[in-house]
């Protein structure tokens, strides 16, 4: 019984987040748009409300491209790992007090493993591509989510310590509901590490070196065509809400707010995320790219030491004040 | 010219990334203005006289046929060469050219508006019609009853009465009116002839002093 129940909150879970990601693309067009002075998708449905539909049908129904040259197995696994890789780390994020699937105690550092074997999807996708835009893409892939993963995961120590768990219920649970109480000012400097890093992993603008679409023809996705390369673009938008679940969860407390929500708990972790993800938008449509090697550079030069600093930091005011 | 570098920018303002903020207020603040999308086929845009369109050759009221006396002068002045003409004359002294074929390959035809400048009887016009779109490429060849036809249709989409239409291009701009044969005496309005005409950014210009000036009388 209990499996059974377990296997109905899957699937519930799956189906609301396969709508967050449908609709997250439609948001982002008709947000992009608006900021570019334009209206964004309007001919579909009602202010073109049924756009990804329109989307998911005509990908799904695409013809399915296999490179002749490539290598078959893989080129086939690759976006199956990506958008895998991305759901499992779905599992174990708290939407609201006792609303999580698996309530492990390495929470956080799981999500932080899975997020790291996506980008074997995109690595793997690029190399068994045999095209040397797809190879450059993956290659990039590789070399970003080295730096940048290290980064992340430094820049987490610091709200780990201070919540003293890696549990992610846990973590929300001891930054309170009070406003102050919030990870975000304490771990200020953790958040613009952790903000940067973010972006760097789910590969969005200004760090989206891996698909490029200007020197690169779209990276790693470069062969890839009808429901596949639709299986990367879920794939990078799950990543986006797993990666804005984890801010919201370290960072700004989780699903507590002002006031409790009787019917809905999760509310307020739900706005929290559609403010990240509004941010992401916004940063897209504002910045242009980094350069490859100055991309390497904020990694290694900056953001590693000042994550580096702020454990060291961390570490002190809590013996001195713990 | 003067070379201006931007100023150094300070401490704070490399640490608080000053320009990204910056241009992230000026996305932001875009995002609230109205958008300048015309959504085409439900909102058409407003064709301003002197637009150059669909070919179409003028019907004489008085014979029903065209008013090409077939002087060639548009065949040869058509850079992309789409005009082709094909005449005989009669071997009665004082009778007028007949045109056997006149044809537009309207596919070639690159819109400058030469051939209708240059016509002495204003027999040719680029009407304002802009949607003629076509699946196939034959209805494309605008033979000479088509491009009669193309004049019938856009007259009975005019507003203005067939007599008093004139086409801008009908009189070339910046030739006093002596240098012009007689059919092309035609009176156009003042930002169209000679000196005074107008066009592009200051006729826009123009249009904004006037409608500003008409909301301050009314």
């Amino acid at each position: 019984m209990n499996i059974i129940w377990m296997l109905v909150w899957i699937i519930v879970l799956f189906c609301v987040v396969m709508l967050h990601v449908a609709y997250a693309t439609y948001f982002e067009r008709k947000i992009i748009g608006r900021m570019q002075v334009r209206i964004g998708p309007m001919r579909v449905g009602w202010y073109g409300l049924l756009q990804p539909i329109a989307d998911g049908v005509k990908s799904f129904f695409k013809e399915d491209i296999v490179p002749e040259r490539a290598d078959k197995s893989v080129f086939l696994a690759a976006p199956i790992i990506c958008l895998v890789a991305m759901m499992t780390s779905l599992a174990v994020l708290p939407f609201a007090k006792g609303w999580v699937l698996a309530d492990i105690d390495i929470g956080l550092l799981f999500v932080f493993a899975m997020s790291a074997l996506a980008s074997y999807g995109v690595v793997l996708a690029g190399w068994s591509s045999n095209s040397k835009y797809s190879f450059l893409g993956g290659l990039r892939s590789m070399a970003q989510v080295i730096s940048y993963e290290i980064a992340m995961g430094m820049s987490l120590v610091g709200v780990m310590l201070m919540a003293g768990s890696l549990n992610l219920s846990e973590i929300v649970e001891a930054q309170g509901d009070s406003f102050l109480g919030m990870y975000l000012m304490p771990q200020c400097i953790g958040f613009f590490v952790f903000f940067i890093s973010m972006l760097a992993e789910t590969n969005r603008v200004p760090f989206d070196l891996p698909e490029a679409e200007t020197e690169l023809v779209s990276g790693y996705s470069t062969e890839y065509s009808g429901m596949r390369y639709a299986i990367f673009f879920m794939a990078e938008y799950i990543g986006m809400m797993v990666m804005a679940s984890i801010g919201t969860i370290c960072f700004l407390g989780g699903w507590n707010g002002p006031f409790p929500v009787p019917f809905f708990p999760p509310l307020w972790f739900v706005l929290k995320v559609y403010l990240f993800m509004f941010i992401f938008i916004w940063i897209r449509a504002t910045l242009p790219r980094y350069r490859y090697d100055q991309l390497m550079g904020l990694g290694w030069k900056l953001l590693i030491p000042v994550a580096l600093a702020n454990i060291v930091l961390t570490a002190c005011v809590k013996a001195v004040i713990g | 010219m003067q070379i201006q570098y931007k100023p150094p920018r300070g401490l704070l303002a490399t640490l608080f990334q000053a320009e990204i903020v910056q241009g992230m207020a000026l996305t932001l603040k875009r995002l609230f203005s109205k958008p300048i999308t015309r959504q085409y086929p439900d909102e058409k845009p407003d064709i301003r006289v002197g637009f150059r369109g669909q070919h179409a050759l003028v019907r004489d009221p008085e014979t029903g046929d065209t008013k090409c006396i077939g002087c060639m002068r548009c065949a040869i002045s058509c850079p992309s060469r789409c005009i082709r003409i094909r005449s005989h004359k009669d071997k009665e002294p004082g009778s007028r050219r007949v045109i056997d074929c006149y044809r537009i390959e309207a596919l070639r035809c690159v819109y400058c508006g030469f051939c209708e400048e240059v016509c002495p009887v204003n027999a040719l016009v680029l009407t304002e019609v802009f949607e003629y779109s076509s699946y196939d490429r034959p209805s494309l060849y605008f033979t000479k009853e088509q491009l009669l036809g193309n004049w019938d249709r856009f007259v009975a989409q005019l507003k203005v009465p067939v007599d008093e239409y004139v086409n801008p291009y009908w009189r070339p701009r910046g030739v006093s009116e002596a240098g012009l044969p007689a059919g092309k005496r035609k009176k156009v309005s003042p930002e169209w002839s000679g000196e005074q005409q107008v066009v592009g950014r200051k006729w826009r210009q123009q249009q904004s002093r006037r409608n500003t000036s008409e909301q301050e009388g009314s």
